[in-house]
């Protein structure tokens, strides 16, 4: 197990198998994780190409040590899953690429409301990467767990089939699927914002106004928010095939569901690139043309 | 022998984040420095630029997976802070018991996975044994028994906030979610044993700090300042105003969430990417301070519950107030699980907790800035926007609970690397057998 840039959310997330933990933990035989063994990257990198037989890797690649982490798990793993939505779309960090990196430097180490006059720092410390590329341009991975964090049940069915040695199918539905609300099949007349009113519980979230992603995310989470009163925000990212833009298609199923005025449904999502595309920008065909955009400034700099 | 020579050890294990140490020894073993060294950022900051602020708490908490809930929660307070919203009391409640919930979980699972396989192994046994799985196989019941804390602490934040990671229900004026009455009469019946958990915890706590009191009396006794969170003297992990402890004792500052620019400041380091939060009028790194568990129990004057308040006696008359040993951080953890397991009794005792009163349904937007404090497991998590009257964000400044530490890290380690290399101080430590032999 190794984690890029992350929140280390997934790992938490396979924690939480509970009391399974104690019958699977003991059938592994650890090479490399660091919030569990004290094997250091060196030791990875000392063994024999793929002589591990799994690997999982959480987390985005945000800097240069990130990606030769992400390429020695793929020489050293027979099988590499890409864990969680960062690993799988760049995730929720993925929307740095909104900004210029020049920007998000002021902002952390420049100019803020408690610090003033800081330099990117340089010693010691791998490069950062100007642009959140995914890690698929980085290298292959053989499974995608996606997921902000992959449920616990997800990972254990993807533990125990790879313990089995078997196949890992996952059901196809999006979250709507799963969800306990019920659809009228009315159209919306007005975008509302989380916070207005108080939502009636029996009724679908996205036919009441408030913005939903369920209909185009893929519902391996078995739809645990919209069935605890918060909309889907699309953490699983799109239904298969899973390399689609998901942001795309939102606003296409959001054109279906809520016939109002272009003018007035643009004054009324208030931030489309943020809610759309939160955790597979860097993935999306939108995204993809922001990375080239940005390389592209780098070059000529 | 070469006159100078360089340690570095990449990644610092079992611990949660990126995090690699250099330690720098000249001539004679002399240690000239060290670094704690974080390899890497995301710029929150930078991409909350934007985003509708009732959104914030959605994505400010995937700045950590393991303590996502104090996020959540700072941050839908700095968002009610600036849009002047007061929720109703009983969302306050679900609130005040999903940051326990959490506080539960994730101390078990710092004490019995990132700490406690180097004392009941021994911190010089193997590492493919020394760790949680070699926990599992040499004592079953004690890996039991954590799980069942963690697992306690997780679900109950499921119940609450739709995931324990990544929480989704808290919402400027209120909570999305109530707590149902049967997911209430469920958390009851399951708190006799979680608190017979906790009990054995803290028995395993103390014969611990009994056979290693050598090393938490001797080994990085740092004295620094100390940042955290109390009400009215009262520790508290939801609400209150910030204290600043100096390294002898005396509390320098109390003030509210809102003045902390004149108390904080954010130093930049060229060697991490994690600055390092101090004491603004003492300056850096005069005023290096340290949050989490030791600094919360320093600076409180007393617990908010009966068990945790005796603990909290306890330790003080073993190690003093203040306790500037780094050990001591996990006697302290134990302490604030106590705290936390009683706090969650009494929460889902209140009749309010399953009210569904929970939500404003008149919140509005405006232009303005609002700054969410809450303590996280490591400590002091605060949120501070600002935003224009659509109530979109235009700036953003978190200060993570780990930075308040990352100078106090550096500091006990210049300490710890000291007494091994200059003066051969490991030799003389006293050490018990391992409480596990491998």
């Amino acid at each position: 197990m190794a984690q890029g840039s992350s929140c280390w959310g997934c790992f938490q997330s396979l924690v939480d198998i509970h009391l399974k933990l104690a019958d699977i933990l003991p059938l592994l035989d650890i090479k490399y994780w660091q919030a569990v063994v004290d094997y250091k990257l060196k030791d990875l990198e000392g063994y024999p190409d793929k002589s591990i037989a799994v690997g999982f890797y959480e987390g985005m690649a945000r800097t240069e040590e990130d990606i030769h982490l992400l390429k020695v798990m793929r020489e050293k793993c027979q099988t590499l899953i890409s864990f969680g939505s960062c690993s799988c779309f760049g995730g929720i960090p993925g929307m740095a690429n909104f900004s210029d990196i020049e920007q998000c430097y002021d902002t952390k180490f420049r100019h803020n409301k408690t610090v003033n006059g800081g330099s990117v720092p340089s010693v010691n410390v791998p490069p950062i990467t100007d642009v959140v590329r995914p890690n698929t341009d980085y290298t292959q991975f053989d499974v995608y767990l996606p997921g902000c964090p992959p449920t616990s049940k997800l990972i254990l069915t993807a533990v125990t089939a790879l313990l089995e040695g078997k196949p890992l199918e996952l059901p196809p539905h999006t979250v709507c699927h799963y969800c306990n609300r019920e659809k009228k099949e009315t159209p919306i007349s007005e975008i509302i914002r989380p916070y207005v009113g108080k939502a009636d519980v029996k009724r679908c979230l996205l036919e009441q106004g408030y913005i939903c992603m369920g209909p185009s995310t893929w519902g391996l989470c078995e739809g645990q928010c919209v069935n605890k009163g918060a909309t889907c925000r699309g953490c699983f990212g799109p239904s298969p095939p899973i390399m689609k833009d998901h942001g795309a298609a939102t606003i296409s199923m959001l054109g279906t569901y809520a016939p109002i005025d272009p003018d007035k449904i643009v004054a009324q999502v208030k931030d489309p690139l943020g809610t759309f595309y939160r955790f597979d920008y860097a993935t999306s065909h939108l995204g993809r043309i922001r990375i080239k955009h940005e390389e592209a400034k780098r070059r000529r700099k | 022998m070469p006159e100078e020579k360089t340690i570095h050890i990449d990644p610092v294990t079992r611990l949660e984040g990126h995090g690699a140490l250099t330690i720098k020894l000249g001539p004679g073993n002399k240690v000239k420095d060290v670094q704690f060294n974080i390899g890497s950022t995301r710029f929150f900051e930078q991409f909350l630029v934007g985003r509708p602020m009732e959104e914030v708490p959605r994505i400010a908490p995937r700045i950590c997976g393991i303590c996502p809930e104090p996020h959540h929660l700072a941050s839908v307070k700095a968002v009610e802070a600036a849009w002047d919203v007061k929720p109703p009391p009983a969302a306050i409640k679900l609130r005040r018991l999903l940051i326990e919930a959490k506080q539960l979980s994730s101390h078990a699972i710092h004490f019995y996975a990132l700490a406690a396989p180097d004392f009941v192994f021994g911190p010089f046994a193997d590492p493919s044994v020394r760790n949680v799985v070699g926990v599992l196989k040499h004592l079953p019941d004690v890996a039991v028994q954590a799980i069942k804390l963690m697992e306690f602490g997780q679900e109950l934040c499921r119940d609450i906030a739709a995931k324990a990671i990544h929480p989704a229900t808290a919402i400027p004026g209120g909570m999305l979610n109530s707590l149902k009455e049967e997911e209430r009469d469920k958390w009851l019946k399951a708190v006799p044993a979680m608190l017979d958990n906790i009990q054995k915890t803290v028995d395993l706590a103390k014969k611990v700090v009994n056979l290693y009191l050598d090393v938490i009396m001797k080994v990085a006794v740092t004295p620094t300042y100390y940042v955290g969170l109390s009400n009215k003297g009262v520790l508290d992990i939801y609400d209150g105003t910030i204290h600043v402890m100096d390294p002898s004792g005396k509390m320098v500052a109390d003030f509210e969430p809102e003045e902390y620019t004149k108390y904080w400041g954010e130093y930049v380091s060229d060697h991490s990417y994690a600055t390092h939060i101090y004491y603004k009028p003492a300056g850096y790194p005069a005023g290096v301070w340290r949050a989490n568990t030791l600094a919360r129990c320093n600076i409180a004057d007393r617990m908010a519950t009966p068990l945790a308040d005796a603990a909290l006696k306890e330790m003080r008359a073993l190690i003093g107030r203040p306790s500037h040993h780094t050990f001591a951080y996990h006697y302290a953890r134990i302490v604030e699980m106590v705290q936390a397991a009683e706090s969650i009794k009494k929460l889902l005792e209140d009749p309010d907790i399953v009210s569904t009163d929970v939500k404003l349904s008149d919140v509005q937007p405006k232009a303005g800035e609002g700054v969410g404090v809450v303590e996280a497991p490591r400590g002091t998590c605060l949120h501070n926007y600002e935003c224009d009257d659509q109530g979109i964000v235009t700036k953003a400044n978190i200060i993570v609970a780990t930075n308040h530490n990352i100078g106090g890290i550096e500091k006990s380690l210049m300490d710890a690397a000291k007494l091994i290399f200059e003066q051969d101080g490991l030799k003389k430590l006293k050490l018990p057998q391992p409480l596990v032999k491998t």
